[in-house]
Parts: structure tokens; sequence; C-alpha cells
């Protein structure tokens, strides 16, 4: 067997990499391409189910605005009204809450107020797909300042989408300090971008516990049809599932950097490839934004 | 056999390659860009986020939020992923598949809108 006579001038005649590129990387790449098959079936049955419903805007039109505002659900210009949200949102107070204590009437969370009103006056229904602003329009206080009560659309979600564009940027840095031979640059680098991994973590987390405090479940929930809550947790589910593998993959490469692992080998390219993942993961969240929160 | 701690491998060797160490020289293109990449990301979300406040929801809407997408895409695809320095035929084999697959899940959200009418 004659194997070593292969022409090197050859770019597919083997003994070479004819796209230059390590055999490890090639492969991460593959693996990213059949994932993006994974979340693109998703995000296509998303789309799909979604539109095969009709929109909350659509409602408002048929009922008439005029109708809703006598249910008490302020309006302008045949939209909801937010100006005067206390209306709406605030109805809660200490004292309303202590009455829900004891079985009167009143509400225990403005949320939960806010969310049985909707359901009340037909906005949210299993007919139709609720408008994302209506839905995801909190924002965490944490008791400092509340922001409970105010009408937030958007806001929280944005700052998740800030939060993993950064977390990206010290990855492609940790990358950078990497082809540079930088040791010490790469474990700084990469320890921003496990901090910021574990900062969107805790914001889904946080954005899970509002979802499932308003009663929604798999297979119902107070918002619109029961394929809404089950295609939000499937999705941002499995988003989150793939930010936290990418955090375990970066706690690994961070560790194997401080031990002196790639310096030892001569080269950084584990931290490239982790870091494809880590971008892919940023990819795939601009897209579960664009569908699920914009769209 | 190679082992990753045997130094008297040469993981850039072009004549005697191996393909369970090899791996291509790199050098650094800068943080410039980077920045400059970030930035642009950051100014896009916010038009997004404008678009969905002051536009009423509509397909031309969403059209311009998939356009959006695809263009941030091709700035973490093509910077944060370096895929901009690489080949033409890997660029190729991975960026055409999901040319297709982009297709799909838009073309699937308006089959979906005929749904319900049928």
């Amino acid at each position: 067997m004659s194997t070593q006579t292969i022409s090197q001038s050859s770019t597919w005649g083997g003994g070479n990499s004819p796209f230059k590129v390590s055999y490890g990387k090639l492969m991460m790449w593959v693996f990213l391409l059949s994932d993006a098959f994974t979340f693109s079936s998703l995000l296509t049955a998303y789309g799909a189910i979604r539109y095969s419903f009709s929109s909350t805007d659509t409602f408002i039109e048929e009922v008439t605005p005029v109708k809703l505002e006598a249910d008490g659900i302020p309006m302008r210009d045949g939209r909801i009204d937010f100006t005067f949200a206390d209306n709406l949102i605030n109805k809660y107070t200490p004292e309303s809450a202590s009455h829900a204590a004891h079985g009167a009437e009143g509400h225990a969370d403005h949320t939960d107020y806010f969310v049985q009103k909707m359901g009340e006056t037909g906005i949210f229904s299993e007919s139709h797909w609720p408008s994302p602003d209506l839905v995801f329009n909190h924002f965490p206080g944490f008791g400092v300042i509340d922001f409970h009560g105010m009408h937030l659309p958007l806001i929280f979600v944005s700052l998740m989408t800030l939060i993993l564009i950064l977390s990206s940027v010290t990855m492609v840095l940790a990358v950078e300090a990497g082809q540079r031979g930088d040791k010490a640059a790469v474990s700084k680098w990469m320890l921003w971008t496990i901090i910021g991994g574990f900062m969107f973590l805790s914001c889904q987390a946080w954005e899970w516990t509002q979802f499932i405090g308003a009663g929604s479940r798999m297979y119902s929930n107070p918002y619109g049809p029961p394929t809404f809550a089950a295609l939000f947790f499937g999705v941002t589910g499995f988003h989150g599932f793939h930010v936290f593998s990418g955090v375990v993959l970066n706690i690994i490469v961070y560790v194997n950097n401080l031990m002196g692992t790639y310096e030892k080998r001569g080269h950084y390219e584990m931290v490239e490839k982790v870091g494809l993942y880590w971008h892919f993961v940023d990819l795939v969240w601009v897209f579960v934004f664009t569908f699920f929160y914009l769209i | 056999m190679s082992s990753h701690s045997n130094h008297n491998v040469d993981i850039h060797d072009e004549v005697n390659y191996d393909p369970t160490v090899w791996v291509p020289h790199t050098h650094s293109h800068g943080t410039k860009d980077i920045w400059l990449k970030f930035w642009i990301l950051l100014g896009l979300t916010v038009i997004d986020v404008a678009f969905y406040f002051i536009m009423p929801p509509s397909m031309a809407r969403n059209i311009i939020f998939i356009a959006l997408g695809i263009v941030k895409a091709i700035y973490i695809v093509g910077t944060f992923m370096h895929m901009k320095h690489e080949k033409l035929g890997f660029a190729s084999m991975i960026i055409i598949p999901m040319m297709f697959i982009i297709f799909f899940i838009a073309w699937m959200l308006f089959e979906g809108n005929f749904w319900g009418t049928i």
C-alpha cells in the first residue's frame, strides 16, 4: 500500500486540509449546522402555528374599542392606552391583598389583576394569539424601586439581548487573546463571558417565574391558546439549556487555561471552538427574540 | 498514534499532515472590528424595539424584523465566528443550507396565515 505517494499539490487529493481548518473546528461547524436545523424546526412550528390564529389587534377591531372602553379598558386610537396604567394594572393595594388573603374581593398581585381583567374582556382568549407586549411587560424591582404595576413591554427581554451580545463580545475577545497566546487575557475575558452567561440564565429564570406564577403551564395558560405557553417553554427552554451547556463548556475552558493546558499544547484553538458554540447560542437568541417577542 | 503533549509533533506540519493534531497558523485581526460590530448589533436591536412601538403589526413589519435579524446574523457569523476570514468553500458549506432554512421559516409563517381562513 503506497499511501505516501499522494500528491501534495492537489487540494482535494488528501494529505492536507482543503479548507485550512483543523478537524475539531470543522466538526464544530458541522454540529452547529445540525443544531441550527433543530432550532429552525422549533421556530418554523412557532411561526406557522402562531399565524394560524388571529391576533389581539384583530380581536380589538372586531369587538370595537368602544365596547372594551365600556368594560373598563382605557383605549386610544384603537389600541389599549397604558398612559393611565394605574386604572388597569395598579388596582393592587396592600389592603386589597389582605382582603384577597381572607377570601374577600381584591387581588393578591398586580399581575393577577391585569391578567384577570384581560381575560374577562376577552383580550386574552384561546381563540386568538396574545400580543407579546401584553404578556412580557414586567421588569424586576427587587423591592428597591417598585416596577410592579408598570407597563414595560420588551424592556426586560431587550436587556437580556444586550447581556448576551456583550458576553459574545467578551468571548470573541478571549479568542483574540488566544490567537496572540496571551494566557492572562484569555482568563480575564473567559471569566467575563461566564459571568454574562450566568446573568442571562438568571434573567431567564426570572422570566419563567413570572410566566409560571401567572398560571402558565405546558397544557394551558391565561394568555391565549395552550400552544402559546407550550411553544414558549419549548423554544426558550431549549435555548436556555444550550446557554447552560455553553456556560459549562466555558468553565471547562477557563479552568484548562488556568492549568496551562493550551500553553503546553502550543495553541488556543479550544477557546475558538467553544467560542463558536457560544456565538451560535447568541445567534439563536437573535432569532428567538425576533420571532417570539417582536413578530 | 499521536499525543498532544508530544513536543516532537509539529502541529503546523503541512508535509507530514496529521489530522489529529494539525492546526493552521493563527493571527489576531485586532479588537477594533469586534467593538464596531458590538455597537452595530446594539443599534440594530434598538431599531427593532423602535419599529415594534412605532409601526402597527403587519406582515410588512414582520419582513422588517426578519431582515434586521438576518443583518445581525451576518455580523455575528462573519465577525464573531470569523466566517469572513475562512475559505469560500467552507463558508458556503455552512451558509447555503442556512439560507434555505431562513426561507423555510418565513415561508411557513406566511403559510400558517392561511390555515385559520380555510
